[in-house]
């Protein structure tokens, strides 16, 4: 099939970008969406023009580095996937697709489709972790964790933290992320000495780069592991509590 | 120019460990990356990580497991070590925040997994490489004043003083195309396997040998090169892996006369004997026109409770309706055997040391030798761990009985140089053609059947397609992310990394592990129970030595599953 793209083209972070039109032929229901990227490239290469600088590595939806608005949405139309788990498929002969980087000014971008992610680091650094006493350590099996904590605390650690909750949402939050790296480690006994100052350090961090929630669901809607919103509503449970 | 203690080059899970153990013996730390840290293809690690944790069991049985897994050309005190080590290390990671599986009464779960005589896989759904590096990140962030991190950071090369001791590295920023000298007492390779050699391949896009080729190219030499690990359950096509939990929750194997085929191949461990002895059956089928007309055969997980199956390995379900339009929980799922390991790499000792003074390497970069032969499932989680974490340690003592040292900027001029010069070029092939063509016929040539005349050609190809490499050019000549450029680098270490196995595999003639002859097909431990070391001469294929296979406890014996 034959697709147009509208693609986001920008040099670097300071330049200004804009959309340039290009049309891609013999595109297969089989490719990804990131093989249709390289098609593009390859075409561009060969017309002497520069590729599309975008995010790409596992390609099996694990890594979380990629990750592009497709006809503005996160990662695309279909639910539950990354980027590069969509398929071609879902398009038909004669589609536009518009592309365009995420969206957030929690995520400035660098080049075309590349954004800079790191405001995540910063809410893992101030406290996204569990300080594990040293020393000679007790049999796992002594603290006995519930499966439906250590099943959940599973759900929230399925984050690959790609981005796409913040890109999704209308403000801009970063609630899903933070909610579910929080949820990991506040559902376990070994997060429990540290689950207040963790809260409220990563909460805080969080309001310094992306905007506030407003439940708009857009997030968990994006997701490509699907986490729920629930844990939004953890998050906002035990920062009360850690603020109290 | 900055300056550390120890530089770490890698910042998967065999990195990571290494700076938070250099870190807490007090030195300052690098760790440096071409991709952020959680994008690291430790991260593609699906089924666990083993560890000999229950009662039960016990480290011996675990150790004797991967000795025999590795068709005896591991070398066994360092498997000894891991082993013996690997219940600590889970137990850690337990405590950082990885959340294992638990049971209905709340104990650790394990899985059975290939080639191991207990159920002894501790694992996260089929997530524990994402679930592990996630953890570990949140534990590199907490020491982030003594660690610093260097992402999008492309090594082009290592430093050396004059007397050839390793003294950092010099590394490409990514974001702006700017060269700096790190200096470092200590460095400290963890920068994963080669599997892009090969097309296709289970292996991410990143996995092309940087460290593998850094190490060989100042002269450290490499080891068990020849031992490509191909994966029995990938997809046809784009080689996208189905986890071996699949079958260790309870999945068989077909061909397409609906025959369950392991029966004639490992009467006893059917599906979980190790993967080569696997990959090899699945091949035997193809070839012999058992299996499907699109060279694969079948994979049937709907053996698996669906409950199971959505609950432990739901990422393969993903996959399988994204990547193959199939719902594992109701169809079986067309798979092959796809190259996905390198059991060989930079020769390091038990505490990671190289032959290069001040070099250190870890995890899949690295052959300590643990997996000799053949590697068992969830072995490598492990050897990143615990290598990983004595390579840190070790280099950060190595780093605090010494003086101040100096670098020359001189290497960094000349590595400006080469790459103005690889920009400029004009009227050769063009990279990917050359990436595409070598991956190609290495998937063909150096396989899961190898023989004289196949090998013999793969050589002559890679040696043509290093000339061809040194003209091709680039489209891309601007600073900002310039991935044309890192492609053409990496090229370069891709075609070191590929005439090494090539020459190796040429070299061993004999089957062993995943090294099959078809011209010698016996395993020879007259002649062969040794390890080959390649070492870099000057333009010319590498220098073959061999040095001893270590045997402790268990002599070789017939292997059979």
């Amino acid at each position: 099939m034959k697709l147009t793209l509208k693609m986001w083209r920008q040099s670097g972070p300071d330049a200004p970008g804009g959309f340039q039109t290009y049309v891609v032929d013999g595109v297969t229901d089989e490719m990804s969406f990131l093989e249709l990227l390289d098609v593009l490239n390859e075409q561009l290469v060969g017309e002497g023009e520069e590729p599309v600088a975008f995010d790409s590595d596992c390609r099996e939806g694990i890594c979380g580095s990629c990750g592009v608005m497709i006809d503005g949405q996160a990662h695309g139309p279909q639910r539950g996937t990354a980027t590069c788990q969509l398929h071609m498929r879902l398009y038909k002969d004669g589609d536009t697709i518009v592309v365009e980087p995420f969206r957030s000014a929690g995520f400035p971008v660098i080049k075309d489709l590349m954004v800079d992610r790191s405001a995540f680091d910063r809410i893992i650094e101030a406290g996204g972790f569990i300080t594990a006493p040293t020393g000679s350590a007790p049999d796992a099996n002594l603290i006995a964790v519930p499966k439906m904590d250590s099943d959940r605390a599973m759900d929230a650690a399925a984050c690959i933290g790609c981005g796409a909750c913040v890109a999704a949402c209308p403000n801009g939050a970063g609630q899903l992320f933070t909610a579910a790296k929080l949820a990991h480690l506040n559902l376990l006994p070994q997060g429990q000495p540290e689950r207040q100052r963790r809260t409220i350090g990563m909460v805080e961090e969080m309001e310094n780069y992306f905007g506030s929630c407003t439940n708009h669901r857009e997030c968990s809607a994006a997701c490509p592991k699907e986490i729920s919103i629930d844990f939004i509503a953890m998050l906002n449970r035990d920062y009360r509590k850690a603020r109290r | 120019m900055p300056v550390h203690d120890v530089l770490i080059i890698g910042a998967g899970l065999a990195g990571q460990r290494a700076a938070l153990a250099a870190a807490r013996a007090g030195a300052t730390v690098a760790i440096m990356s071409k991709v952020h840290p959680v994008r690291s293809h430790s991260n593609a690690a699906a089924g666990g990580i083993n560890a000999a944790l229950n009662p039960d069991d016990s480290w011996e049985s675990h150790a004797f497991d991967t000795v025999k897994g590795s068709d005896y050309l591991g070398d066994q005190d360092a498997i000894e070590i891991m082993c013996r080590e690997a219940p600590n290390e889970v137990l850690w990671l337990e405590h950082a925040g990885v959340t294992f599986h638990r049971s209905a009464e709340g104990k650790l779960g394990t899985r059975a997994f290939g080639g191991a005589s207990a159920a002894r896989t501790y694992y996260i759904a089929d997530i524990t490489g994402q679930a592990l590096l996630h953890v570990l990140y949140e534990q590199l962030m907490k020491h982030h004043e003594q660690i610093d991190r260097y992402e999008e950071w492309f090594i082009t090369g290592l430093a050396q003083d004059d007397e050839g001791n390793c003294v950092g590295a010099i590394a490409r920023n990514i974001r702006d195309g700017a060269m700096e000298l790190f200096t470092a007492k200590s460095t400290i390779l963890a920068s994963g396997g080669a599997g892009q050699c090969f097309k296709p391949t289970t292996n991410a896009l990143i996995c092309t040998g940087d460290g593998i080729a850094q190490a060989y190219r100042i002269g450290a030499p490499l080891m068990d090169m020849e031992m490509i690990q191909y994966h029995p359950t990938t997809l046809q096509g784009n080689g996208i892996l189905i986890t071996e939990g699949a079958r260790g929750e309870g999945a068989h194997l077909y061909n397409a006369e609906g025959e369950r085929f392991m029966e004639k191949y490992a009467p006893n461990k059917m599906e979980l004997a190790s993967r080569d002895v696997v990959s090899r059956a699945e091949q035997t089928e193809i070839n012999e026109g058992r299996g499907f007309p699109d060279g694969t055969v079948a994979l049937d997980i709907t053996k698996v409770p669906r409950k199971r199956t959505l609950e432990a390995l739901r990422e393969i379900v993903n996959i399988g309706r994204d990547f193959a339009g199939v719902d594992i929980t109701r169809e079986p799922i067309r798979i092959r055997p796809g190259c996905h390991y390198i059991m060989g790499g930079v020769k390091a000792d038990i505490n990671g040391a190289t032959s290069i003074p001040g070099l250190y390497a870890a995890g899949e970069v690295a052959c300590v030798s643990v997996h000799g032969g053949n590697r068992l499932g969830a072995n490598s989680l492990l050897d990143t761990l615990i290598f990983g974490r004595r390579s840190g340690e070790h280099a950060a003592a190595r780093a605090a009985g010494m003086p101040a040292i100096t670098a020359s900027r001189a290497q960094v001029r000349d590595q400006e140089r080469e790459i103005a010069d690889l920009m400029n070029r004009s009227g050769g092939r063009r990279v990917s053609e050359i990436r595409d063509e070598l991956g190609t016929m290495m998937n063909e040539k150096v396989a899961v059947f190898r023989d004289h005349a196949g090998l013999t050609e793969a050589h002559e190809v890679v040696r043509r397609l290093k000339d061809e490499a040194r003209f091709a050019t680039i489209d891309d000549r601007g600073t900002v992310f310039n991935q044309d450029v890192l492609g053409a680098l990496e090229l370069g270490y891709m075609l070191d990394v590929a005439e090494c196995i090539v020459v190796g595999a040429l070299e061993r003639r004999e089957s062993r592990g995943a090294q099959f002859r078809t011209d010698f097909p016996k395993r020879n431990d007259d002649e062969w129970l040794k390890h080959i070391d390649l070492s870099m001469n000057g333009g010319d294929a590498p220098k073959v030595s061999y040095s001893p296979v270590t045997i402790t406890k268990w002599e070789p014996q017939e292997r059979t599953y």
